[in-house]
């Protein structure tokens, strides 16, 4: 398969899979899905999918006990997997792409200044003098709204939110045309959760970034998405545009997942999924969710391919 | 938009700061008082056990009755004195030499008056041990052997310190890798005492090879020249130091290995290496310097236990340290010396602990004094 140029994010075949005591964990196996520029795609899906791992997956922050890490990223037309980990600490991390962690109050180092944390990746990637770096690192601060006089301050000396919006102007410090977010609220209240996504709304508006979301607040992320990709026992099986998602899931795991929020107006109950996710040690063969899926038929034991809707794909013989 | 406006934070800031003088005083004093009782009760624990609660005082009567009789016998062995004269000799000289040790005051009381000599440094004399110029002054003593100890220890474990902090950061780098395995399988080796590889080096270098020597410091009779001299050391040094740096080497490399492997998991070190740091700038700003207070504590304890000196290699290798020397102090009940090194080593103690207390609060910002609102 060719790169399409098109795309700000092109992963092909990305796959992730750790050594344990137990066996082989295939956390990321065979995942696929494309961003345009100046969009925002959620990966959604229940703890234990391979969510956090395809974040680590795409920025190459690699635990010590990988057994086979694959497949292929372009970002733009640049294929990423065949950099050598200095080529790729150059001319990716942080220019083309950035984080904001799952936990900022751990993600933050406790004794520099979040300053001087806001301001070191100008000041590693582009040579830029001390005092220049601060001057971007207090115009970020500005921008996500944390008062300019908290750069002499530690992480420990901020509340939660804070410290979540210091992770944000780190990661656009740089101004990278993606971020990748792994859970950004999933810690914060919800008064914070939604000042937080209120900015990244504005972030993406102004800044013309592009974000890849991954949560399972299904709810608060609909604010932010302009695509959906709903990822189950390691790979991705539905991938939509987010308006035709939020009306109608095709897959039947999305459908389940959509039922299982809670809705202010109507008397729907909140569904469940019975059952769990299966192992990712031994996935079952065939479609993986087949196990728990209401709709299952015959043709479920065998692997089920990828169908392309216009701009949409979902993996579900439902759908062939 | 901000519900968390930073007004009210920053004003408790500054009316703690109005009075954090004050808090690190009381602070300081607190400190200080809680090291002196310490310093007391540590000091006067080794007088009671040196003293064996008063038992040497036994020993050292029956010491004295023992050889003033010898010294009145040879004294009028060509006189003619009766019997009773020559008793009363005897116990007046008893009664004399027990007076000039103080042996007539009750130990309870005397305990205390070498308390009181202890904590102000005033070591006295030694009763039965001498040092190599004829002093008996405990401080003479000790001050003699230093040198030895600190030279053969301070190499020694200066050198296991830094070699195994450094080893151990790049080994941390490479987790099961085949030089880490073999770090984990060889640490065992470390259950066995320095002078137990000392033997085994003696046996091979000295008196199977011939080409170093069997112990001692230096060559009899010593090198003239100062190069000759040194050169003559080193080669002195390099048994005892190499077992002293064996016998801990693994243990060492594996301890701060996994210190090192628990600290590097950390997120922000993850979050460092996104934000596409070298990895020297993320050994330095993300792992070495977030645990820049545990390496100086051990640092620290390190630099105090030089002082002890290491007895049994010392003792093995024939070296002239402060740890033979007080080895012997407690085989002849010589209380002044063990009490001696052992109230330096409280003082040195107290005071490193009372330093470190500033200097985490100088490397860690998240060290401040207590009292505080956070």
């Amino acid at each position: 398969m060719a790169n399409n140029a098109q795309y700000l994010l092109d992963i092909q075949e990305l796959k992730l899979h750790f050594r344990t005591t137990k066996g082989v964990v295939q956390a990321v196996d065979g995942v696929n899905f494309q961003l345009k520029p100046n969009q925002a795609v959620v990966v959604v899906g229940e703890s234990g999918c391979g969510k956090t791992s395809l974040a680590k997956a795409i920025l190459r922050l690699l635990p010590r006990n990988v057994f086979h890490y694959g497949g292929k990223v372009y970002l733009n037309d640049l294929e990423t997997m065949g950099l050598s980990d200095e080529e790729y600490r150059k001319q990716v991390r942080w220019i083309k792409m950035s984080l904001v962690p799952q936990a900022a109050m751990n993600s933050l180092n406790p004794v520099l200044r979040v300053g001087d944390q806001v301001a070191e990746p100008m000041m590693i990637h582009y040579g830029v003098k001390k005092d220049e770096a601060m001057q971007q690192a207090i115009k970020m601060f500005q921008h996500v709204g944390v008062p300019v006089d908290f750069i002499n301050r530690y992480a420990f000396e901020l509340s939660g939110g804070m410290r979540q919006r210091v992770a944000i102007a780190m990661s656009l410090v740089t101004a990278p045309a993606l971020v990748m977010l792994d859970e950004p609220t999933s810690a914060l209240d919800v008064l914070t959760q939604a000042n937080i996504f209120n900015l990244l709304k504005r972030i993406k508006s102004e800044m013309a970034t592009s974000f890849v979301l991954i949560t399972h607040d299904i709810a608060t992320s609909s604010e932010l998405a302009d695509r959906v990709a709903v990822m189950y026992a390691g790979q991705i099986v539905e991938v939509a545009d987010a308006f035709t998602f939020f009306k109608q899931p095709r897959h039947p795991y999305s459908a389940k997942l959509m039922a299982s929020v809670p809705k202010l107006r109507g008397n729907d109950e909140p569904d469940f999924i019975t059952g769990q996710p299966p192992s990712l040690i031994n996935p079952p063969t065939g479609c993986r969710f087949a196990a728990r899926c209401p709709k299952r038929f015959g043709k479920c034991n065998e692997e089920p391919p990828t169908v392309t809707l216009g701009e949409d794909k979902v993996k579900c013989w439902l759908h062939v | 938009m901000t519900s968390e406006t930073p007004s009210k934070e920053n004003l408790q800031i500054k009316s703690t700061a109005a009075d954090t003088f004050k808090r690190l005083m009381r602070f300081m004093s607190f400190r200080v008082l809680m090291l002196v009782v310490t310093i007391v009760v540590a000091v006067y624990s080794t007088i009671m056990i040196a003293n064996m609660g008063g038992y040497v005082d036994t020993i050292m009567r029956n010491d004295i009755r023992e050889s003033t009789i010898m010294k009145v016998a040879a004294m009028t062995a060509n006189k003619p004195i009766s019997g009773d004269a020559r008793r009363q000799m005897q116990e007046e000289m008893i009664a004399l030499e027990e007076k000039r040790l103080g042996l007539d005051t009750p130990f309870i009381i005397r305990s205390f008056r070498y308390l009181g000599n202890a904590l102000t440094l005033n070591l006295g004399r030694a009763i039965y041990m001498v040092s190599d110029h004829g002093s008996k002054a405990v401080r003479a003593i000790i001050l003699e052997r230093l040198p030895a100890t600190l030279l053969l220890m301070g190499t020694a474990e200066l050198f296991l310190f830094f070699t195994s902090v450094f080893l151990a950061l790049m080994l941390s780098r490479s987790y099961g890798s085949f030089w880490d395995k073999l770090v984990i399988t060889l640490s065992p080796t470390s259950a066995a005492p320095p002078w137990f590889y000392g033997i085994f080096f003696i046996l091979i270098f000295a008196a199977v090879l011939k080409i170093l020597p069997f112990g001692g410091m230096v060559s009899s009779p010593p090198p003239e020249t100062t190069i000759g001299y040194s050169l003559d050391l080193l080669k002195h040094m390099i048994l005892p130091a190499s077992s002293l740096v064996i016998s801990a080497f693994f243990i060492s490399l594996y301890n701060w290995r996994t210190f090192f492997l628990i600290y590097s998991s950390e997120d922000y070190v993850d979050m460092a290496k996104a934000k596409g740091l070298t990895s020297r700038d993320i050994e330095r700003r993300y792992i070495l310097r977030p645990t820049l207070p545990t390496i100086i504590t051990n640092f620290a304890l390190l630099i105090i236990s030089l002082w002890t000196g290491a007895t049994i290699t010392e003792t093995v290798f024939l070296w002239p340290g402060l740890g033979r020397t007080i080895f012997r102090a407690i085989g002849f009940y010589d209380t002044p010396v063990i009490v001696g090194t052992t109230i330096i080593y409280a003082y040195l103690l107290a005071i490193t602990v009372f330093l470190l207390d500033f200097v985490y609060a100088i490397v860690d910002p998240r060290v401040k004094v207590g009292g505080g609102n956070k």
